[in-house]
């Protein structure tokens, strides 16, 4: 049976897992973890080299041990999760990890159930991450899509879709492009242009083949899988259908509205949503290259 | 068939309308549904009259009233199914 924490699991805490801290850097998001022990630090630092930042961040979480156990497994054997309101903030919760972080206020707490074992902790970190970097990309014209990005010449390419859509293979068929990652791209409008920047979050390709940075957006791609390449523009409710439907954390109907729908719409507007039919051969950036040249 | 009158959009969904369609964001299964020209009309009048609504459509779509009427009750059972719409009272 799920156990749901109260309000009070957040408030009389233990002491933190540990003295250290890191901060790591996302475009211009900067998010702190504290309460690391040494053998947890080292880990963390190897696993986010690329990010590693000493900018002032925008948002700190203290790590401490938790219960044994929040949610029950899934009988899939799949990552769960679930993220509700509590007393005025919300809650994320999963198996071996529970989260709180008041919105508006740049602090979070972490409460992991096995804070000896190293590989569940870094796990919950990255989830952390992926959940708060989604809520404080909303506050600064970003939000983050499940997409696969690419850099070729200076540009990003954006190859977004649901899991088995292909992101990772597109990925591992652009030998010669900057990786900004498999899994999750930030996707950020700045000074009236919309940008692409690497995330830190684990895909199937590896961390130190990516490209930190931020890069002007060439194109976004909804990914389809079929026998042979082609291109085709979305119409716009369509192509922002799409990609709202690949935009993860976002489980608040006022934020969804509020924040990102004209984000994601103004995103749409400018860079275009196109439907890519690919074969699992690099073939595909003729197809971009081609329709770049044809305009 | 109850009227629009009884019914009114889910909060829960999020919807925004683009070039004439609307996009509909069910936000707890993250699920988007895009709606037609004529779907789009008649979510953007949630609440209002349906014989109302059967009238502009038929004026603006080659179309009778009636059956305007019955496509009008029959995308208010859709959306209903789907969840998008809640009965007025809920």
């Amino acid at each position: 049976m799920d156990r749901f924490p109260n309000i009070a699991h957040f408030e009389d805490l233990p002491r933190p897992m540990g003295p250290g801290g890191i901060s790591l850097s996302i475009a211009d998001l900067c998010v702190r973890f504290d309460g690391l022990d040494p053998k947890l630090l080292e880990s963390a630092r190897g696993r986010y080299a690329p990010f590693l930042s000493d900018q002032r961040p925008q948002h700190t979480v203290t790590l401490y041990p938790g219960s044994a156990a929040y949610l029950d497994p899934a009988a899939d054997g799949y990552f769960r999760a679930l993220e509700r309101p509590l007393g005025g903030a919300r809650l994320y919760l999963s198996t071996d990890f529970a989260a709180l972080w008041a919105e508006g206020t740049e602090a979070g707490i972490l409460r992991v159930s096995s804070p000896e074992d190293g590989e569940a902790t870094l796990r919950a970190m990255e989830n952390y991450l992926r959940w708060v970097t989604a809520g404080l990309a909303l506050r600064r014209e970003a939000f983050v899509l499940h997409a696969a990005g690419l850099v070729r010449e200076g540009k990003a390419y954006v190859f977004f879709g649901p899991s088995g859509a292909g992101k990772s293979t597109v990925a591992a068929l652009s030998q010669g492009c900057g990786l900004l990652s498999d899994d999750l791209v930030l996707l950020l409008r700045r000074e009236g242009r919309w940008m692409a920047a690497a995330t830190p979050f684990k895909g199937a390709l590896s961390q130190s083949a990516k490209k930190a940075g931020v890069f002007p957006l060439e194109g976004l791609y909804r990914l389809v899988q079929a026998p042979r390449h082609a291109l085709k523009v979305l119409p716009s409710a369509q192509g922002l259908a799409t990609l709202l439907a690949s935009c993860p954390f976002v489980t608040d109907p006022a934020t969804r509205h509020d924040r990102l729908m004209p984000l994601a719409a103004d995103c749409c507007r400018l860079a275009g949503v196109q439907e890519l039919e690919f074969a699992k051969d690099s073939g595909f950036w003729e197809s971009i290259a081609g329709e770049k040249r044809d305009g | 068939m109850a009227s629009s009158e009884h019914f009114k959009r889910n909060p829960e969904v999020s919807w925004r309308t683009i070039e004439g369609q609307s996009v509909l964001v069910f936000n707890r299964e993250g699920e988007v549904q895009v709606l037609n020209e004529v779907g789009t009309y008649v979510w953007e009048h949630i609440g209002e009259s349906i014989e109302i609504m059967a009238r502009e459509i038929a004026s603006e779509y080659d179309v009778s009233e009636e059956e305007a009427l019955r496509d009008v009750e029959a995308f208010l059972e859709e959306l209903k199914g789907s969840g998008a719409i809640l009965l007025a009272e809920e």
